[in-house]
């Protein structure tokens, strides 16, 4: 992977927009492989996570004028819409994946040392210094759902323990996350 | 169920861009992230606030099958067969003849504009093809938009225009008021700005322009730029 930088992605969706084929060529190079990552771990077979590639690219392709930049990063945008995808698409009754849960619990593991003063201002930061203020139970529930796009009751099921408890984990560890992210100001529309 | 707001509404986006919102309460909720600004920016925040775990993730290499899928789908929506070369070329000279149908009545309608042949046109269309406005650069130094229409109803927006190089970043030419009629921007056919130039763009921005020297808002308009002279 070349030059990701959100400018630089920026400007390949402001070109895809305006049905510039080679910047679409030249995005899906760049981040095939960020979402082909995030959607292999929640719909959990590589048939599936390929199909929700092909739907995400289409969906890029289709809606890319719709992307503003002013409102949101333009990898966090094509995240989005790659686990909506796949959330749409993983089957209801499907077993259990493989569950990584050295990657949910390394959430909060090493940084590299010497952040310089943009990393220190990421939004990647701060979202790392306040996962690192939850509970262990909670960055624990947080992560699996993100990752694996496990629902409380799955959850409930791998951890096993009361489905009232996870929710509650789940619920309390998004709420520290709010405030904490708030507190950082990371995104003005998480504040009350 | 009423649209949540305050805390719930923050509770429920939350759980919705985690990923634990689902079956019909998922689909409820992005029923109302389309009604509801203010919902969207809710779920924008978390979508902010949470993504960077994703980047955590090492990539995984998709096989290129993929890529032809998206290909082909994308290129069957201009013609109903299997993109081809046929295709393009349909496509292209449909738009070609469009474009000098357009010309010919813009050469008419310039008769009462700057005196002289322009150096170069762009006609401003939506995606949808609808043209918008025409662009014409005239020598010395007199770009003149001139739109027809203004775009969508957004009546707290400016339109700003970008010339789009072969190669790089937008670059911005400045702002226009989003309404039908002429505006003037002074600059010389050999501005660094207009170096390189495939085309024209117009982006909805805040008033006074983009706050960031590139687009912040959706891409509206486009038009490649057609030379009609050697300056």
């Amino acid at each position: 992977m070349k030059d990701v930088s959100p400018e630089h992605l920026a400007d390949l969706l402001a070109r895809t927009a305006l049905r510039d084929h080679a910047a679409f060529a030249k995005l899906y190079e760049a981040t095939r492989a960020k979402l082909f990552a995030v959607s292999l771990r929640i719909v959990g077979e590589r048939p599936l996570a390929e199909e929700v590639l092909q739907d995400t690219f289409v969906n890029i392709w289709n809606h890319a004028r719709d992307y503003a930049p002013s409102k949101s990063a333009p990898l966090t945008w094509m995240f989005a819409i790659a686990r909506n995808r796949s959330l749409d698409i993983v089957r209801r009754t499907r077993e259990l994946p493989d569950i990584d849960d050295a990657l949910a619990g390394n959430l909060v593991g090493d940084e590299p040392e010497a952040l310089d003063e943009m990393a220190r201002r990421s939004d990647a930061h701060k979202l790392h210094q306040c996962l690192d203020e939850l509970e262990a139970d909670q960055r624990q529930a947080i992560g699996l759902a993100f990752f694996h796009g496990l629902s409380h009751s799955e959850l409930a099921e791998h951890l096993r323990r009361p489905l009232g408890t996870v929710k509650t984990h789940v619920r309390r560890g998004l709420n520290r996350l709010r405030d904490c992210l708030a507190r950082r100001g990371a995104g003005e529309s998480l504040g009350s | 169920m009423k649209r949540p707001t305050g805390d719930l509404a923050q509770a429920l986006a939350a759980e919705y861009v985690l990923g634990t919102l689902r079956g019909r309460a998922r689909q409820r909720f992005e029923t109302w992230i389309g009604e509801d600004s203010a919902l969207a920016r809710v779920v924008a925040a978390w979508e902010a606030g949470l993504m960077p775990m994703a980047e955590r993730l090492p990539g995984v290499e998709p096989p290129a099958r993929v890529w032809k899928a998206i290909e082909a789908r994308i290129g069957r929506r201009s013609d109903e067969s299997v993109w081809s070369n046929a295709a393009l070329w349909r496509a292209w000279a449909a738009i070609a003849s469009g474009v000098a149908v357009v010309l010919l009545a813009f050469f008419t309608w310039l008769s009462q504009g700057p005196r002289g042949e322009p150096l170069f046109v762009a006609v401003l269309s939506s995606t949808q093809a609808v043209p918008y406005g025409v662009v014409s650069m005239h020598s010395p130094d007199i770009l003149r938009i001139r739109m027809v229409r203004p775009v969508g109803d957004s009546p707290d927006r400016e339109l700003e225009l970008w010339v789009i190089p072969k190669e790089g970043a937008p670059r911005s030419l400045g702002v226009m008021p989003n309404e039908r009629g002429d505006t003037i921007i002074h600059i010389t056919s050999s501005d660094p700005r207009v170096r390189g130039a495939v085309s024209l763009a117009v982006s909805l921005e805040p008033p006074g322009g983009s706050p960031t020297k590139r687009p912040t808002g959706p891409m509206v308009l486009s038009g490649p730029i057609a030379p009609v002279r050697r300056g």
